[in-house]
């Protein structure tokens, strides 16, 4: 692979004859060849189609480095062709010849290179990815991604680069609109920017941004605690919303019938879930979700808690799935089976979020003012107050 | 690798934890050698993000930058406050001039990726899915050495990086590993995998592989 090797010093040649073995396909060695005089040929196999591939040596090349240096069993067979003198490299003998001579790394570097290069673009068509790509939709694509998901400094990185690189792509207007959203703190995601995406990524807007964790709108102070005592009671509220026809009837919204779950899986089952949901297969999770919540094998106080979060997070689903009445019916579950559940304030939450994105504000106003009201003062109650001054500011 | 205070003056940069260093598809024209910290190599598949990697010290990435621009293939991302060496490809000639030693780094980098993806090349090859995973235990075995594969072995993988690794989507990866675990082939944890005989998975996949072409 380099030429222009004189034969070094202190490295003894080392004769064979002809049709001699000086590896195997498979041998775990440390040495590095250089071909003095003589005939190598080195012998692999295809990954891809299973074809014998032969291939000679040059005189002054090196061969088997990448297997020593990687420490990784030869990928060859070397054989030679006549009576064959080759130069036998330890590592250090290795490392001290390249260390005086630059010309030869960059030489292999550049093969090196190539050969990940041909590996890397196998991989992409085994795996069916795309060959030719255009760079400023895939930036927006991630862009969108981490903007979506509320990680809006890895965001903004992605559409600033969109900016830098492809200022005349058809997504800089709204990646600018972005990169101006997340500066002012305003990232709810806007109609308008929704239209640019649809051709990249299908999913249905409006519900996705919903997430509690990461989002800016500190500077919004908490709503006193019971800033909304003269509201109605807990009951009169969840028939305030049960009853409410947009939304449709929930009443019908039963526990599924006990499936087969295995045994002492359910918090593994609700990690699992968990995992697939931050990871963005809600549809997965959703399933692993259904599954906990028509086990028969709650058993234990932590099966119990599991049970309860699950019927929550499955509100979550749905909300990503942009199925505001199944969510709904899951929160109201949260709210009116399990009051002391740790995610009832959430779900009161969502369920102002869900009646503000059907545009029924007071009704939003009363749900985010039951959790800005209730203790303690967290990110919640914030989120809440952030939401009643927008809808009334 | 040490460097002196003058080599980091000259092309030390430094990221605080969550910064990105660089995005998939934006061009690349620099490769980074780590001097501190911890760098996630994470790639937006599927609509999600999945962890390829984590470097740290004496790592390097962005190496395919160092012949031709190329858009890059993965978002490198700081995990900590990290310390980086950033050369530009215009000068990896002087570079390389001035640290041969880095240069032979380099070329053992290079080794092992090309060994890496060759590797995985061969798990994606393999159509059934069982073998797939079980390819994905089997190399992951391989590249520990201090592992004694005669015995049972545990391997800190969970399934959506074996899904990573095989190119399976992750639901299909937890059917093969609950059917193993079914089959008391393996003993699924969150965080790690415990293979009951490894020895028997590379016969399993070194077979069907001697069989894939004839």
């Amino acid at each position: 692979m380099a030429n222009g090797m004189s034969s070094p010093s202190g490295i003894a040649p080392r004769t064979y004859k002809s049709g001699s073995i000086i590896y195997f396909e498979g041998d775990k060695s440390e040495y590095i060849y250089v071909l003095k005089s003589g005939r190598v040929v080195l012998t692999s196999v295809k990954l891809d189609t299973g074809e014998e591939v032969k291939e000679e040596v040059r005189q002054g090349e090196f061969f088997g480095v990448k297997s020593a240096l990687g420490r990784y069993p030869r990928e060859e067979t070397a054989q030679t062709i006549g009576e064959t003198i080759v130069l036998v490299l330890s590592l250090s003998d290795f490392e001290r010849l390249v260390l005086r001579n630059v010309n030869v790394v960059r030489k292999m570097l550049r093969v090196f290179s190539n050969q990940l290069r041909r590996i890397n673009k196998t991989q992409r068509t085994v795996l069916g990815e795309k060959d030719t790509i255009n760079p400023d939709a895939e930036l927006f694509r991630i862009g969108e991604y981490y903007f979506k998901t509320a990680v809006f400094q890895q965001a903004q990185y992605a559409y600033k680069k969109l900016m830098e690189y492809y200022p005349d792509s058809k997504y800089a207007g709204t990646a600018m609109d972005r990169i101006n959203a997340i500066a002012s703190g305003n990232t709810a995601v806007p109609v308008s920017g929704m239209e640019a995406m649809d051709d990249i990524q299908p999913d249905s807007a409006g519900f996705d941004d919903f997430d509690l964790e990461d989002k800016g709108g500190s500077d919004f102070e908490p709503a006193p605690a019971g800033a909304d005592a003269g509201s109605g009671s807990l009951s009169d509220e969840m028939d305030d919303f049960l009853s409410d026809d947009s939304l449709g009837d929930l009443d019908d919204f039963t526990i599924d019938e006990p499936g087969g779950v295995d045994e002492n899986f359910i918090p593994h089952l609700f990690e699992n879930a968990r995992e697939l949901f931050d990871e963005g297969h809600v549809d997965q999770a959703l399933e692993v979700y259904e599954k906990i919540i028509s086990s028969d094998d709650i058993v234990s106080d932590d099966d119990k808690r599991i049970y309860e979060n699950s019927h929550f997070e499955i509100g979550r689903c749905y909300m990503k799935q942009g199925k505001p009445r199944e969510a709904m019916a899951s929160f109201s579950t949260v709210i009116k089976n399990f009051p002391r559940s740790e995610n009832v304030k959430k779900a009161f939450f969502y369920v102002g979020q869900i009646f503000e994105s059907a545009k029924q504000k007071d009704k939003a106003l009363v749900y985010y003012k039951k959790a800005a009201s209730m203790a303690p003062g967290d990110s919640v109650s914030q989120q809440a107050a952030a939401r009643i001054r927008q809808l009334q500011g | 690798m040490i460097l002196d205070e003058r080599f980091f003056s000259r092309f030390g940069v430094e990221y605080s934890p969550n910064e990105i260093i660089f995005c998939e598809f934006e061009p690349g024209n620099e490769f980074y050698f780590i001097q501190s910290g911890r760098v996630k190599i994470v790639k937006i598949i599927n609509n999600r993000e999945k962890t390829i990697d984590v470097l740290s010290d004496g790592d390097v990435f962005g190496e395919m930058a160092i012949l031709e621009e190329e858009p890059r293939s993965a978002t490198t991302i700081a995990m900590d406050r990290v310390k980086l060496l950033k050369f530009h490809r215009d000068n990896f000639d002087t570079l390389l001039q001035g640290n041969p030693q880095l240069a032979y780094k380099l070329l053992v980098i290079f080794s092992k990726r090309i060994y890496d993806a060759k590797r995985r090349l061969m798990i994606l090859l393999l159509e059934d899915p069982q073998l797939k995973v079980m390819d994905v235990l089997n190399m992951l075995s391989e590249q520990d050495p201090h592992l004694d594969l005669q015995n049972e072995i545990t391997l800190y993988v969970n399934a959506p990086q074996v899904a990573s690794w095989a190119g399976m989507a992750e639901g299909d990866v937890q059917k093969v590993l609950t059917h193993l675990s079914r089959l008391d082939k393996i003993e699924l944890y969150g965080d790690r995998i415990v293979v009951r005989n490894i020895r028997d998975f590379q016969r399993v996949v070194s077979s069907k592989r001697k069989s894939m072409f004839s």
